[in-house]
């Protein structure tokens, strides 16, 4: 849904309109991202088990390992690429944004935290607890399981890529996010990041213990530290919503009234 | 870039108008309670998974001492937070039933997808344990009381104590007993061993032991009361890291 008005005759060019809310870029993302990973699943039903279940097959090789090995610099290109692209057109007269145009990039900031959010969905339920079947059913020979390359190595460097899209967009356009640092958006994005680092210690003491015999045990207890740091959506959501009230003053009264 | 150049609108207004406000408010609340949603989704899926996902997995799991004993536990964590937020900064006593209502909507994708999906465990193996009613209870004693003091002791013993019943329902029809081979085993215990897992629980020696059983046999009452005063606790401690978590503190550049 876009929020419209046509701008002063005179002013504008013709047909040219004003929109301060436009969440359709965030729909499309997400709507790809779906179609994305129904086709991974899709491609994991039928190779995880014809060419996933031992590490030392030539097949494994062609069908995972090889995506692997695609997917990581692709992600790492994905990962500057936007954060170089939002740093290098940063507005840099910050101070002189118009509460209209703070406003819309605002929305614009909601619509980037609506993909992380569907990305954190993804990554850390959908393909973390897929992780736990497969383990415990087919025993792993090496740290780059089919399920692992879809988890580890996909998933999170996506869901790391939307939350530091979304940091980066707050941080370069939004007086509140760009004068100083927000603590709850700052742990927001890091804490899920470190998720990825965490891998190390996982998969260190998977040398020791290679069995997934208790998807609780202690070894895994890194995920759910950095997870919780997750939870600092509130305060992200408490900063936009403040902000949105201080620019929206005019109307409290008929917000209220809702 | 000078992105902060605008055209066409009034000098210092945001709004052109008030339907133009009203309409981008309510579209915007809901979409920001869908992003609260998937986040608590993600993030305490994860932290249930790994901290009590194996007594979740599996039916040959729920056993009566250690299943009605961790998963409470677990699971208010992200229930004392979630209320922590939505109760202290919007007056919503929905906190507890949303954040349930999320894991509960991850699970049942997973187990459906993938558990069922993609390694072909039967659902009556692999079914989530019931929480909804639990977050209804914990949400109502706040209501109710308006404080997190009650909700903590009332709320967090009855959280515990619920547990058990609300599940029983359907974990019953499992632990019927059946004689396989002249071993007396529960149906639970059956499909278990139809489907051996490296998480199967006799072969990880996590099975159910007889010590408490001294306590005249009744082994889940004395788990229940436990867990109910660990979610006490839990309840307190966690219903600050909401608070902590929901800062609007900012950091200094220089102090990054």
């Amino acid at each position: 849904m876009n929020l419209t008005t046509e701008k002063a005759a005179g002013v504008a060019r013709a047909g040219e309109v004003d929109t301060i809310v436009n969440y359709k870029p965030a729909y499309i993302t997400m709507g790809v991202m779906l179609v994305f990973y129904v086709g991974i699943r899709i491609y994991e039903q039928y190779f995880g088990w014809k060419a996933g279940l031992d590490s030392f097959a030539p097949e494994f090789q062609t069908y995972w390992m090889n995506l692997m090995w695609t997917e990581l610099p692709l992600e790492f290109v994905a990962f500057c690429g936007i954060g170089g692209y939002l740093w290098k057109t940063r507005d840099r007269n910050i101070d002189a944004v118009a509460p209209r145009e703070e406003m819309r990039r605002i929305l614009t900031l909601i619509g980037w935290l609506a993909v992380y959010a569907f990305s954190v969905y993804w990554g850390a339920s959908y393909f973390t607890e897929q992780d736990g079947t497969w383990h415990q059913t087919v025993i792993r020979d090496t740290d780059f399981t089919p399920s692992h390359i879809l988890e580890f190595y996909l998933s999170y460097p996506i869901y790391i890529i939307c939350g530091w899209g979304a940091f980066m967009y707050a941080h370069t356009r939004i007086p509140q996010f760009a004068k100083r640092i927000s603590l709850a958006f700052l742990m927001f994005f890091a804490g899920p990041f470190m998720i990825f680092p965490n891998i190390g210690l996982n998969e260190w003491g998977h040398t020791f213990w290679f069995m997934e015999e208790l998807f609780t045990a202690p070894l895994h207890w890194g995920f759910v530290f950095f997870g919780w740091f997750a939870l600092a959506v509130f305060g992200v959501a408490r900063q936009v919503l403040d902000r949105v009230i201080e620019l929206s003053k005019e109307y409290e009264k008929d917000a209220l009234a809702l | 870039m000078s992105a902060s150049t605008e055209t066409g609108s009034p000098a210092g207004k945001t709004w052109k108008s008030k339907e133009e406000f009203l309409g981008c408010v309510i579209l915007t609340d809901w979409i920001l309670l869908v992003i609260l949603f998937a986040v608590l989704l993600g993030s305490f899926h994860i932290h249930y998974m790994l901290l009590a996902g194996d007594w979740d997995f599996w039916i040959d799991f729920k056993d009566r001492r250690m299943w009605p004993t961790v998963a409470p536990i677990v699971a208010m964590c992200f229930a004392a937070a979630s209320q922590s937020f939505f109760w202290t900064r919007f007056r919503l006593p929905i906190g507890a039933t949303t954040v349930v209502l999320a894991l509960l909507v991850g699970e049942w994708i997973n187990r459906y997808d993938n558990f069922w999906g993609w390694t072909f465990f039967p659902i009556n193996l692999v079914f989530p344990s019931a929480l909804i009613p639990m977050g209804f209870w914990l949400d109502i004693v706040l209501m109710i009381s308006g404080s997190w003091l009650i909700t903590a002791v009332v709320g967090g013993l009855g959280w515990g104590l619920l547990f058990y019943p609300i599940n029983w329902p359907v974990l019953a029809q499992y632990h019927q007993a059946a004689e396989i081979d002249g071993v007396l085993l529960t149906l639970a215990d059956l499909i278990g061993f139809n489907y051996v897992r490296t998480g199967t629980p006799e072969y990880i020696r996590m099975v159910e032991r007889g010590t408490l059983r001294t306590f005249g046999k009744d082994v889940v009452p004395v788990a229940a009361f436990f867990s109910g005063f660990i979610s006490m606790l839990v309840y307190f401690l966690w219903w600050n890291m909401g608070k902590w978590f929901s800062t609007t503190k900012y950091l200094e550049i220089e102090e990054v």
